[in-house]
């Protein structure tokens, strides 16, 4: 890895950080790999917030600890982050020295005004990193054009002349990772992890969106809501959490297939409604954004800690899926997974991601393909002999009754959350309710031959970092360090965690010296999991619940003690 | 032809001899009939209660959920399918108190059902405590100084809230109960019936004989008029010796799926699945 800068924009919410750190990540996409994280207060104006973009000419899927450029739109920021940067670093500041680094000034403001709009500091910042980086002015002139595309000549004028007026501020200063710009076609795309999730939801042909706001799913639902001009689908803003489950269990059943997403609290009122989902046996698939909590928690921050609370939520006992993605890639493929699985199989499906998965951006080098159909599980008067004699829950060796649509036939369709016959009508008899919970739990195997084994990442070694989501980025970075450092390292990372991989894990466990946890809970959920489900135990853990994303360093220094 | 033998299911009643409940199933089959509906044509969606055990005594297409969740579950199939004729039968309990939330909003977005609210001021299924519409001082189990929170009044507030077809009907008058469901399912948006209705193991105040004393129809001599908001917010308030039963307001809104542009042409489920579209969507990103 010749190129791996970090830059940092920070300064209160309301400063446009944001829009700083995406032009910047924009530009830099042109050639190198970017990946950017997003750090905010739960709050609208003032608080601390930042916005950190990578730079390599590798592929990078975590943040780094180190900071090369700083930019301080606040004198705070200084403060806050001045030490976290590496020696050399430079600090872009409104006025005054940094302590002890090396600072520049550049007038934000003052420029943006000269530039004709006060509001274009942020773009003054994005010009003066650019030629600090060596980038050729052009590139910066383009991106701006298509960014501001659909707004006035005059803006997009104010913006290349703030662009130049920053770039022209740092004249003279030499950084020591600038790097020569040669390519300038765009690697891929960038893209959020919500943005991923939202598109993985329309290749599984989901038609029905309901939801309540809550940080941080709410960007997932407004994705899909932004596709409802172009693909069939419509998107409901729900009274509540209750209603949001209960409307695409109403959709799923009507013929639809329906998704809702949500943080802990707002799945926590939804786990009724899985249950309805379960023993009405409706396919639905519910995102989970994890984010610290209980109760309210943390609500801008990152965590994992809804794995166990996922996989139990409910009363009693019955059949789901759970999955992970590690990656945006993964996201999309996994979340259409989840509703093609969960039709087929009549089963609610869940896809755990968490805040810092949604609002991290990602390059995703290879376009993202449409399947060419949808295969439908569903029955018609036509698929029966005597549709009059049709039983929703008629009972089958695999479990899956076929599965018929009201008002689409002479076939009637009988559902309810008590427990039934095969046609659907309450029972209370000893008979009825052994067969029904017979037949429900009977797909499990099958369930169980479609999840995917977790994957090795030089999983031969003696040292196995074993992690689930989205740690995979940071887990394998700090495989490649402990490498380097002469370990046996490597890792194992599910995104298929329930039905519980058992047998594919045991291959991959046994004789392993170290297994170590990696993950964003206190408890090691995954690794409690794994002990359950195979015997196994593992040797160390290294947990972070702090609500801040796993460092790649963090996991190599963490590994190194336990040595 | 439809007949009242065509939505008799053979599955056992479980209601109380003598329950209100019966003369609403004899005037839901009657409307059904009068409509002209086949049962494949209906789907009667519930949630938990006495009331929510109706459609399993009737033959047709049937969701019976979660206590008080009836109405999201029915937005939802909406949006999935907009043509589908949708019944809601719902308690007191179920739709103003577990499902009050519900209740209020699927009126804002004029969702296009027919809810019947087995009114029985007492929450039947759990014995007999009192529901959100037991009158004050009403004596139970539960409550044995006597309910101390005023009852709530589904219709006042329905017809502020600017539902389109607010009604009351009565369980001992099954034609009349008929006409309504008949007239609140023709009606293009949210309709919602009360209905008076005994319960004859746990309520002993409000019995059959008491209503049958009170009740007189409101639209009998045509002095009501029924697209006068405040004559219907003000015959909504009256009860005690006068209890008027019949259609209290009426107004033609555009429903929830109206607005929705998606769904101009033909419902969701209807729309196929293209590759070509999905694949330009993600070429845009
Ligand atoms: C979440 C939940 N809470 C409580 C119950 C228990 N429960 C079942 S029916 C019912 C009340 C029913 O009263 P009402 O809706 O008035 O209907 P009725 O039985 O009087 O027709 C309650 C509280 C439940 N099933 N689910
Ligand atoms: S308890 Fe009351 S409402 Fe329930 S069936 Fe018996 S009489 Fe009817």
């Amino acid at each position: 890895m010749k190129i791996d800068i970090s830059i940092k924009i920070g300064g209160e919410a309301g400063q446009g950080i944001q829009t700083v750190g995406q032009l910047l990540a924009l530009v830099c996409q042109a050639g190198m790999y970017v990946m950017a994280v997003n750090d905010f207060e739960s709050r609208i104006r003032g608080g601390r917030s930042f916005f950190q973009v990578r730079i390599s000419d590798r592929p990078v899927q975590a943040p780094d600890h180190r900071i090369h450029l700083l930019v301080a739109m606040d004198d705070k920021t200084v403060q806050t982050h001045a030490a976290e940067m590496v020696p050399g670093g430079i600090i872009l500041m409104e006025k005054g020295a940094g302590p002890n680094k090396k600072a520049v000034s550049v007038p934000f403001i003052e420029l943006a005004k000269q530039a004709g709009a006060r509001i274009t500091s942020n773009t003054v910042a994005v010009g003066a990193c650019l030629a600090l980086l060596g980038a050729p002015f052009s590139i910066m002139k383009r991106i701006l054009s298509e960014q501001f595309s659909q707004k006035s000549r005059d803006i997009l004028e104010k913006n290349i002349k703030a662009a130049e007026l920053g770039f022209g501020a740092v004249k003279g200063t030499s950084f020591k990772w600038a790097f020569s710009w040669k390519k300038t076609r765009p690697r891929g795309i960038l893209m959020e992890g919500s943005k991923a999730v939202a598109l993985g939801a329309m290749a599984g042909d989901c038609r029905v969106g309901a939801f309540y706001p809550m940080s941080p799913a709410t960007s997932i639902m407004a994705h899909l809501a932004s596709f409802a001009g172009q693909c069939p689908v419509v998107v409901e803003q729900a009274e509540d959490e209750i209603a949001a489950v209960n409307m695409v269990i109403g959709a799923a059943f009507a013929g639809a297939r329906a998704m809702t997403a949500t943080s802990g609290g707002g799945f926590s009122l939804m786990v009724e409604g899985l249950g309805l989902a379960a023993i009405t046996e409706t396919p639905i698939v519910i995102v989970n954004a994890q984010r610290p909590g209980p109760a309210t928690g943390l609500p801008t921050r990152t965590a994992q800690a809804d794995l166990h609370f996922v996989i139990r939520a409910s009363q009693d006992e019955f059949p789901r899926f759970v999955f992970a993605p590690g990656t945006p890639e993964e996201a999309y493929d996994m979340t259409a997974r989840a509703f093609n699985l969960s039709e087929k199989y009549q089963v609610p499906a869940i896809v755990l991601v968490d805040q810092y998965f949604n609002d991290s951006l990602f390059t995703i080098e290879k376009p993202l393909a449409a399947p060419r159909n949808i295969e439908r599980s569903i029955v018609g008067d036509k698929d029966m002999k005597d549709p009059g004699a049709y039983q929703r829950f008629a009972i089958t060796p695999s479990g899956v009754s076929p599965r018929a649509l009201p008002c689409k036939g002479k076939a009637l369709v009988v559902v309810s959350s008590d427990e039934h016959r095969e046609d659907g009508h309450i029972s209370e008899t000893i008979s009825d309710r052994v067969r029904m919970v017979d037949k429900r739990q009977a797909k499990w195997p099958a369930m169980l031959s479609e999840m995917r084994p977790p994957q090795g990442y030089h999983g031969d070694s003696d040292i196995l970092l074993i992690g689930w989501g989205s740690t995979k980025g940071a887990i394998q970075e700090a495989v490649d360090g402990l490498r380097e450092k002469g370990l046996d390292a490597g890792s194992l990372h599910f995104t298929d965690l329930w039905p519980f991989p058992d047998s594919a894990v045991k291959t991959a466990l046994q004789k392993k010296k170290k297994i170590i946890m990696v993950e964003q809970n206190t408890t090691a959920q995954l690794g409690q999991l794994i002990r359950q489900q195979t015997g196994l135990d593992f040797s160390g853990a290294i947990l972070k619940y702090d609500g801040r994303p796993f460092y790649p360093k963090e996991i190599i220094e963490g590994v190194q003690k336990k040595m | 032809m439809v007949s009242i033998k065509t939505y008799e299911s053979d599955y056992e009643n479980q209601w109380c001899p003598g329950c209100g409940n019966f003369g609403i199933l004899s005037a839901i089959k009657d409307a059904l009939v009068k409509l002209d509906l086949t049962p494949d044509k209906v789907l009667i969606i519930s949630g938990i209660g006495q009331a929510a055990k109706t459609p399993h005594f009737l033959k047709c297409n049937t969701f019976h959920g979660l206590h008080g969740r009836a109405l999201p579950v029915a937005t939802g199939a909406k949006m999935a399918n907009h043509r589908l004729n949708i019944l809601v039968n719902s308690g007191d309990g179920d739709c103003y108190g577990e499902g009050g939330n519900h209740f209020m909003h699927a009126i804002r977005r004029n969702l296009d059902i027919t809810l019947l609210a087995h009114n029985n001021k007492v929450y039947g299924l759990t014995k007999g405590q009192a529901s959100p519409t037991a009158d004050l001082g009403m004596v139970t189990k539960q409550q044995q100084a006597g309910v101390t929170s005023e009852s709530f009044n589904p219709l006042a507030v329905a017809i502020s809230l600017g539902a389109g077809f607010v009604a009351r009907g009565f369980a001992g008058n099954t034609e009349h109960l008929s006409n309504l469901i008949q007239a609140g399912f023709r009606h293009k948006g949210f309709s919602l019936i009360d209905i008076l209705q005994p319960c004859v193991s746990f309520n002993s105040v409000n019995t059959y004989d008491w209503y049958k004393k009170r009740v007189y129809d409101l639209n009998a001599k045509a002095k009501h008029r029924t697209e006068d908001f405040t004559a219907a917010i003000t015959a909504a308030r009256v009860w005690g010796d006068k209890i008027p039963i019949g259609i209290f307001y009426r107004k033609e809104i555009p429903t929830f799926t109206d607005q929705i542009p998606a769904l101009k042409k033909r419902p969701l489920i209807a729309k196929v699945y293209s590759q070509k579209r999905l694949q330009a969507l993600l070429s845009e990103q």
